[in-house]
């Protein structure tokens, strides 16, 4: 099978069932006239009119600039704290139990709190994004470590390969297939934290204006909000997987070759 | 340029008491090539990782040109039995020959120039560029090879390189490590099991007991310097010599036998 042929039928794959699904709604909701099941015309129309004027700069940006800066924090602050404490056995079994119980508090019930300490502001919010989307990053961060092959270790250690060519060279890239599970996780837990941190307390993002047109009573255009939510999900995922392919092609260079001739 | 003294290891933990090296002393000269083979489970490799500072003896020293050993010395270089583990699988052939030389401050040039040449003479100049998990086991280790021999290390160990590759590449390894010796004249121990190996290799086979090991001998191998795997297998000398350890190991094998299986 010739590569064209091969991308052409990969494509079909990965679109078919969105495109039959979306083809469903579209047949079935046409004639709808319940209000709270718009057909998906309308929907696509609402869309157009609510997200693609002023929203776009009054909501949809600061959302996603949050969600950035929450996620890029918290991927500065998991991979760095992870590499310290998978580092160091004693400092591990020390900070374990509090990190377990830590990572057990789900984030929207912080956000009175954070409030509190931190204000309404941006700095609230992303707050609440980085004190969700660090754990996975961190815990990962630290099997990742912890795991990184003995006999490389000593290759350092003999070659007398230290300090930040060790960390960037070694450690850092042997703990990379973990540190990007934990950011995948973290990813979807980031949108998800997004939209939270704007229900309470908020004047502008997505989150927001989702429920303040339902309050609005305007259902056809909060339902276009929850698709926006949709496409943005699917494209960050989709944006990640571009990034993991490049970053870990060894990795997977590896799998293939072990599963060739184990 | 190595001095081992009454070298002692010990291992404690889970209330068990593992005697690993009773006793062992002996020296390698400047540019020798020296084998070290015994019967399996005999500490050889807890030898060799005293030796390159990766791991604390209980008892005696370690001096590597004339220095103590405390932590892995400057200018000594392993090859490790498992190339698969000691290559780093994310950075390319030549990237891997390369990390070392800049732990040790080379500058780019220098750098370069090593990394060819020491690839050249493994004869992998032309997988400068490939990943470590697209060769094969044998030229896996000749990577691992080129890295010791670009690092310009006074002292190469080499722990059992050969055991897990087939018979037919590792007769070339074999050669190929004479001729890299002869090239570069470091100073070259190698740990083995296999008897055949040892003569076919060293200047001086150093055979050890069975746990806990002392050096039971100590022979120099009276071969002529160019070896070739037909003809220098079948000279009286190497039947004779080879011959000569095969006894000592089943010697030191029966003497431990009622205290200590082998393993």
């Amino acid at each position: 099978m010739s590569a064209g042929l091969r991308l052409l039928r990969r494509s079909a794959l990965f679109l078919g069932l969105p495109v039959v699904l979306v083809g469903v709604w579209w047949f079935t909701s046409a004639n709808s006239t319940n209000p709270y099941w718009p057909p998906l015309s309308n929907i696509l129309t609402a869309f157009r009119e609510t997200w693609l004027g002023d929203a776009l700069v009054d909501d949809v940006v600061p959302s996603l600039a949050r969600l950035a800066i929450g996620y890029g924090a918290a991927l500065v602050v998991g991979v760095g704290f992870g590499l310290l404490i998978g580092s160091n056995r004693w400092l591990r079994s020390l900070l374990e139990p509090v990190l377990e119980f830590l990572r057990a508090i789900p984030p929207p019930v912080l956000v009175p709190i954070v409030i509190l300490v931190a204000g309404i502001d941006d700095l609230m919010k992303v707050i609440v994004i980085v004190s969700g989307v660090v754990w996975p990053i961190l815990l990962n961060t630290v099997e990742g470590v912890r795991g990184a092959d003995e006999v490389l270790a000593d290759t350092c250690r003999s070659y007398r390969i230290g300090g930040l060519l060790r960390l960037r060279q070694f450690v850092l890239r042997a703990a990379s297939p973990q540190i990007m599970t934990g950011a995948r996780q973290g990813l979807a837990i980031a949108i998800i934290l997004m939209v939270i941190s704007e229900l309470k307390a908020s004047t502008n993002g997505l989150g927001y204006r989702i429920v303040d047109l339902q309050r609005l009573f305007l259902i056809t255009p909060m339902w276009s909000g929850v698709l926006l939510l949709g496409i943005i999900g699917v494209t960050l995922s989709l944006l990640f997987r571009l990034v993991e392919s490049r970053v870990l092609n060894w990795y997977h260079g590896v799998r293939a070759a072990e599963r060739i001739s184990p | 340029m190595l001095e081992i003294r009454g070298l002692r290891k010990v291992y404690t933990g889970q209330g068990r008491r593992v005697e690993a090296l009773a006793d062992i002393t002996f020296d390698v000269g400047a540019g020798e090539f020296v084998c070290v083979v015994g019967p399996s489970g005999c500490g050889k490799t807890t030898l060799l990782r005293c030796i390159g500072g990766l791991l604390n003896p209980t008892a005696g020293s370690v001096r590597v040109g004339g220095e103590p050993v405390t932590g892995p010395p400057q200018g000594l270089a392993v090859v490790f039995q498992e190339y698969g583990r000691s290559l780093f699988p994310w950075l390319k052939v030549g990237e891997n020959v390369e990390l070392p030389l800049k732990a040790k401050g080379l500058r780019r040039d220098d750098r370069r120039a090593l990394v060819a040449e020491a690839l050249d003479a493994v004869g992998l100049a032309e997988a400068r560029a490939a990943w470590p998990w697209q060769l094969s086991g044998g030229m896996q280790q000749r990577v691992a090879i080129a890295r010791a021999v670009a690092y310009q290390p006074r002292v190469l160990l080499m722990d059992e390189p050969f055991a897990a590759v087939d018979a037919q590449t590792r007769a070339d390894l074999e050669d190929l490590i004479r001729s890299v010796w002869q090239r570069f004249g470091v100073t070259l121990l190698f740990v083995t099991h296999d008897i055949d190996e040892a003569v076919y290799l060293g200047q001086r086979v150093i055979v050890l007991s069975a746990s806990p090991t002392v050096v039971a001998e100590d022979l120099a191998i009276d071969l002529p310097a160019e070896r070739d795997q037909l003809t220098t297998r079948a000279h009286p000398n190497f039947l004779e010599l080879r011959g000569r350890i095969y006894t000592q190991i089943q010697k030191a094998k029966r003497a431990s036998a009622p205290t200590q299986r082998g393993g």
